[in-house]
Parts: C-alpha cells; structure tokens; sequence
C-alpha cells in the first residue's frame, strides 16, 4: 500500500512539474496560437458563404463566362477545397512544429533539466 | 416500378446484406480481445480506419437527402454537406488530440477522467444513448422508405432487415468486425453512386439536353433562402443547423471512438486528412442528381418525396434495362449507408450500456464469472430494439430533421463538456454536470416537442426555435457551465491539474510519466 502511495505521489510530482514548466506552458501557446485563429477563420468563410447565398442570391446567380455554371457553385466546390487544404496545413503543421517540441519536451523530462 | 427493376433492386439489397455478415463473420476470427471488442485494439491504418469513418458518417441524410435538398432547392444547399465535413476538422483541431491523450474510449470515460466524478459519467453515459437512439430512429425509418420505393414492400420489412443485419454483424464481431464492414461499405456507397452518375451524366452530354438553371429564387423550384423556405425564420434556421452541424459532430456516440483506433496522433491526423478527402469526393456526386433531376423530372410523382430523387432518375432518363439495373446499384448503396451508420451507432451505445449498466449489474448476479463478449453481446440486443420499437411509434417528422435534432442535442451537451474540459481548468464537477443537465433539458425537450406538433401551423418563433434548437440550447448549456463552475470552485477536482497535462502534454511525456505496466 505504501510503495503504491509513493508512487502515485512521484508521479503527481512530475505532472505538476510539467505542468509548471515553461517549455510546457510554451508548447501549449503554441497550439493554441494556431488552433484557434485558424478555427475562426474557417469558420467565418462558411458562414460569409451561408449570408452571400442568403442576401446576394443574383450575385451568387452570375453565372461565369457563357456558361450556366454559377459563382455560387463555384464558392460551393471552393467549400470543400479549402475544408480539405485546411485539413492538410493543420496536419503538416503539427508533424513539422508540434511533434518536435513535444519530443525535446518528453526529453527534457526524461533528463530532468525541463525550464 | 416493373416487377424486374423490383427483382434487380431486391437482389442488390440482399446482395450488400450478405457482404456485410460475411465481412463481420471475416473479422470475427480477427478479433480476440475486449480491447479488440471496443477499438480494433487500435491497430487499424490510416488508410482502413478513414474509410470506416468515412463509411459509418455517410448515411441516408447523405446518400439520398443531399440529392433530395439541392433538386427542390438549388445548388445553394452545399452548405449542408460542407458542414457534415467541417464537424470533423473543428473535432480534429480543438479536441481530437488532448482526447486521444486521455486514454478514455468513450465521452463518459473521458467525463471521468477529467472530472473524476461517476456522476458526471452516469450523465454522459444517458446523453450517449439518447443522441445515438435519436439517431438511429431515421436510419430504420430510411430503410423502411427505401426499400418501399423500390420493391414495393411495406415499410416494416426494410427497417427489420436494417435491425437483423446490425445485430448480426455487431453482436459477433464488435469493433474491428466493424471496422472492416465499413470500410468495404464507404467504397460500396462511392461506387454506387458514382457509377451510374457518370452513365446519367453521359446520357445527358449525348442527349444535348442545357444544363439546368441551378438557382432560380422564386422559379418552380423555389427557393429564395437557402435553407427551409417552407419555414417562417430560414436564416435562422439555417445558422441553427449550421452551428449544430459544426460543433455537434464531436459529440456523437459513433464519431469519437473513431479517435482511437489509430496507433498515434500523427496517423489520427493522417487519417483525417484521408476522412475529409474521402467525405468530398463522396459530396460531389450527389448533387449532380439533384441538378440532373431539374432536368429530366420537372415534377415528381404524387406522393413521392424529394428525397427519391435519386432512386427515381435513373428510370426518368433511360428507361428499361439500363435505369432499372442503375436503380438497384443505388438502392443497394442506400442500404450500405442505412447499414454502416447504424452499425456504429449500435456498436457506441452498446458499448455504454454495457460498460455502465449492464456488466457490473450482471456480475454482483453471477459473481463476475461472465465473459465481457457476452454482456457485449446482450447489449447489442438493448441498443437495437428500442430504437427498432420507436421506429413504429416515432411520428413523421423527417429523416433530415430527426438527425438534425441529435447533432443538436450533442452541441448541447457534450460540446461544451468537451470544449471546456479540455481547454478551462476551472470547470467543476457541479459546472460540468449543470451544463449537462441545462442543455440536455432544454434541447430534448425542443425535440420531444417538435414531436408532438407543439406550435406547428402557427407560423411563429416558436415552432422554429424548437424544430432547429442548437442556436440558443448550445450557448445556455456552455454559460451554465461556466457561470456554476465559478459559483463552486470547491468542486473543481483536485486532480484537474495533472488531468490538463495528460491532456496537453504530448504522447511520448505522458508515455513515460505512466508506468510502464499501463
């Protein structure tokens, strides 16, 4: 029972050394200085979507060159695209930013010099 | 329809039936453990796991109701699918990560584990059977439509094939069965679809017909709002749905264990990025059917819903053999999408019911002798017939509105339980448990209200604000969990620290602050 409440107790200790650690406090700002910004912004363009299809229906109704096909569709098609590329940025992001500074911050850690 | 397309249609349902307990029976012998049992003991790829995601999201709202909405109201209506999709991505960059990091399968156990409450987990493990029986309501009822419109048979033979094929598969094989059900079926449903909307597609370039108008406000196909013109509010109501769609996708039972049945969270990302792609290329072709069905089917036959639209061009541009023979390729689809949207949803609330109702009333009976497959199993069976006996009993509010009431229900509730939990320290088990019971109030009551008819036919605010509820339930539910939380920072767990840095910390700290046993 002893040897259990000590080793609950070390690894509270180390979660509350992350938790207080500035590499950790760093990774997290990090996160969400991209995250939410981002978040916002996709957001905003599918709304401005919804309100052009709603208030600016003869505007959304050009239709492009001499064709049938409309700018609404276009904008429509453009949704996914950009829901996908966003998608990608995001990942590519995390793979080449957040992954290795969790990596150096696992490190630290594991050495005991975190900052 | 002639008695050869309903034999043509007939042998393309049975014929993705069949699949789908052969895959399961295939996966059976695959699966060996509970971990297998719950989450394919995660190790799925990317590329399998985005198409079982892909094939369990994709159901009949998808496969027939896209179609049905852009045909009676203009290529306007992408926004509907473009917010299916960006569900996902605003689960993936707000909370797929940290979730994953928890170590909790379900929402309850991630209610638990922040909170470490068994109250707030008891709360969540109800929210989840009530959004996923919600949801499976419509998936039995489609069925039932579907195979109706191609055969000819009452409603009740196909919504109890649905149920029969579910219970089979889920009961036998659990999650990697199923994972390996719905991967075959998104590729099943992307062929059905695409394949005879390339051949309706040449037959219209070869027929020189002029692309329709595709958006006429005020035409015979009108429209002058994007959405629910036949509503008093559509702006309204479409930002309702909109704000649901985007932010209800990570509360639904069937969509977050999804997370973890990849390795790490480098392939959950992969794998979404594999989700988006797969749910797009899905996407385009559904309104093509609706556009082409401006053209070649100014009216619908009486009594027919818009939502056929897609099982009925086929006939509309060539009939005979060829129409009959694309009909049955897209009822067999549909059924795939009634199929695999059902099957999660079963394999979720199962999963909650037998891990917080069942086992541990069975074993103080049995003395704990039972095997977990087997309380699974018996869970199956729960998790099926009430949803089944509802089907019957359910008033006819539409398919398209009955799904919109889940996602609303889960952006009221598990939303802002997630949102915060993972992003404020300070919320409290009392917070957490009142934003719960707030927003699972309030928006299970608008829907048991839009059920009953309360103020329908009078063309005010309130029909609407019930019918389309998540713009005002989702923003009480998260101001209760705040303002509750600051009134009883006493209740804030005392582990909560160490609860944020699991979650934020990245896998390879949490990994070696555990101990190695796990």
């Amino acid at each position: 029972m002893t040897s259990h409440d000590d080793i609950s107790e070390e690894r509270a200790a180390r979660y509350i050394a992350v938790q207080n650690s500035q590499e950790f406090a760093a990774l997290r700002k990090k996160f969400r200085g991209f995250v939410f910004p981002m978040t916002g912004a996709f957001l905003a363009w599918y709304f401005l979507y919804v309100l052009l299809a709603s208030y600016a229906i003869d505007f959304m109704a050009t239709p492009i060159g001499g064709t049938r096909i409309t700018i609404g569709l276009v904008l429509g098609l453009l949704q996914f695209a950009t829901t996908f590329a966003i998608t990608m940025i995001y990942a590519r992001w995390a793979d080449r930013e957040l992954d290795p500074a969790a990596a150096a911050l696992a490190e630290h850690m594991e050495r005991g010099d975190l900052r | 329809m002639s008695a050869v397309a309903s034999g043509w249609g007939l042998f393309a349902i049975i014929l993705v039936c069949t699949a789908t307990v052969a895959v399961g029976a295939l996966g059976l012998r695959l699966s060996r453990t509970t971990s297998d049992f719950y989450v394919a003991g995660r190790t799925v790829t990317a590329g399998w796991n985005a198409s079982a995601i892909g094939g369990e999201y994709l159901s009949a709202a998808s496969f027939l109701g896209v179609a049905g909405i852009v045909y009676s109201l203009g290529t306007h209506m992408l926004w509907l699918p473009v917010g299916y999709t960006l569900g996902y991505l605003i689960l993936l960059v707000l909370v797929a990560a940290p979730l994953r990091r928890s170590g909790a399968y379900t929402i309850p156990d991630f209610a638990e584990a922040r909170l470490s409450s068994r109250r707030v987990r008891r709360l969540a493990s109800l929210l989840v059977i009530a959004i996923g029986w919600l949801y499976l309501l419509p998936q039995f009822q489609g069925a039932g439509l579907a195979l109706q419109t191609v055969t000819g048979a009452s409603p009740a033979v196909g919504s109890l094939i649905v149920a029969g094929v579910v219970l089979a598969s889920v009961a036998a094989g659990g999650m990697r069965s199923i994972t390996l059900v719905q991967a075959m079926q998104y590729w099943v449903k992307l062929a059905a679809i695409a394949i005879p909307c390339f051949v309706l597609a040449w037959l219209w370039l070869r027929g020189g017909q002029p692309l329709p108008k595709l958006t006429d406000p005020g035409g015979p196909f009108a429209g002058a709002l994007p959405a629910y013109p036949s509503r008093e509010h559509p702006l309204y109501a479409t930002y309702s749905t909109m704000l649901a769609l985007c932010f209800g996708t990570m509360g639904l039972p069937h969509v977050l264990v999804r997370f973890y049945t990849n390795p790490d969270g480098r392939a959950a990302r992969r794998t979404t990025v594999i989700v988006i792609g797969l749910l797009g290329a899905f996407y385009l072709f559904p309104p093509v059917f609706g556009m082409l069905g401006r053209v070649y089917l100014p009216s619908l036959p009486a009594g027919t819903r818009a939502d056929s639209v897609v099982l009925l061009l086929p006939s509309a541009m060539a009939p005979g053999t060829l129409g009959d023979l694309l009909s049955a390729i897209l009822a067999g689809g549909a059924f795939a999408a009634f199929l695999s949207t059902a099957s999660g949803l079963t394999v979720s609330v199962a999963g909650v019911i037998d891990q917080d109702l069942l086992s541990g009333a069975m074993n103080r009976r049995l003395g704990g002798d039972l095997p977990r497959t087997h309380s699974f199993r018996l869970a199956s069976v729960v998790a099926i017939l009430i949803p089944y006996a509802a089907s019957w009993l359910a008033p006819s509010v539409t398919l398209a509105d009955t799904v919109g009431m889940a996602f609303a229900i889960a952006a009221s509730t598990f939303c802002p339980l997630l949102i915060l939990g993972v992003w404020w320290r300070g919320l409290s088990v009392a917070g957490a448990a009142a934003g719960l019971i707030v927003g699972g109030t309030l928006a299970m009551g608008a829907t048991l209200a839009t059920f009953v008819g309360v103020g329908r036919g009078t063309g005010g605010w309130l029909p609407v604000l019930l019918a389309q509820p998540a713009a005002w339930t989702m923003p009480t539910a998260f101001v209760t969990a705040v303002l509750v939380s600051l009134a009883t920072p006493r209740s804030i767990p005392v582990n909560a620290a160490r609860a944020m840095v699991r979650l934020h910390a990245p896998e390879e700290v949490t990994a070696r602050v555990r101990p190695s046993s796990g």
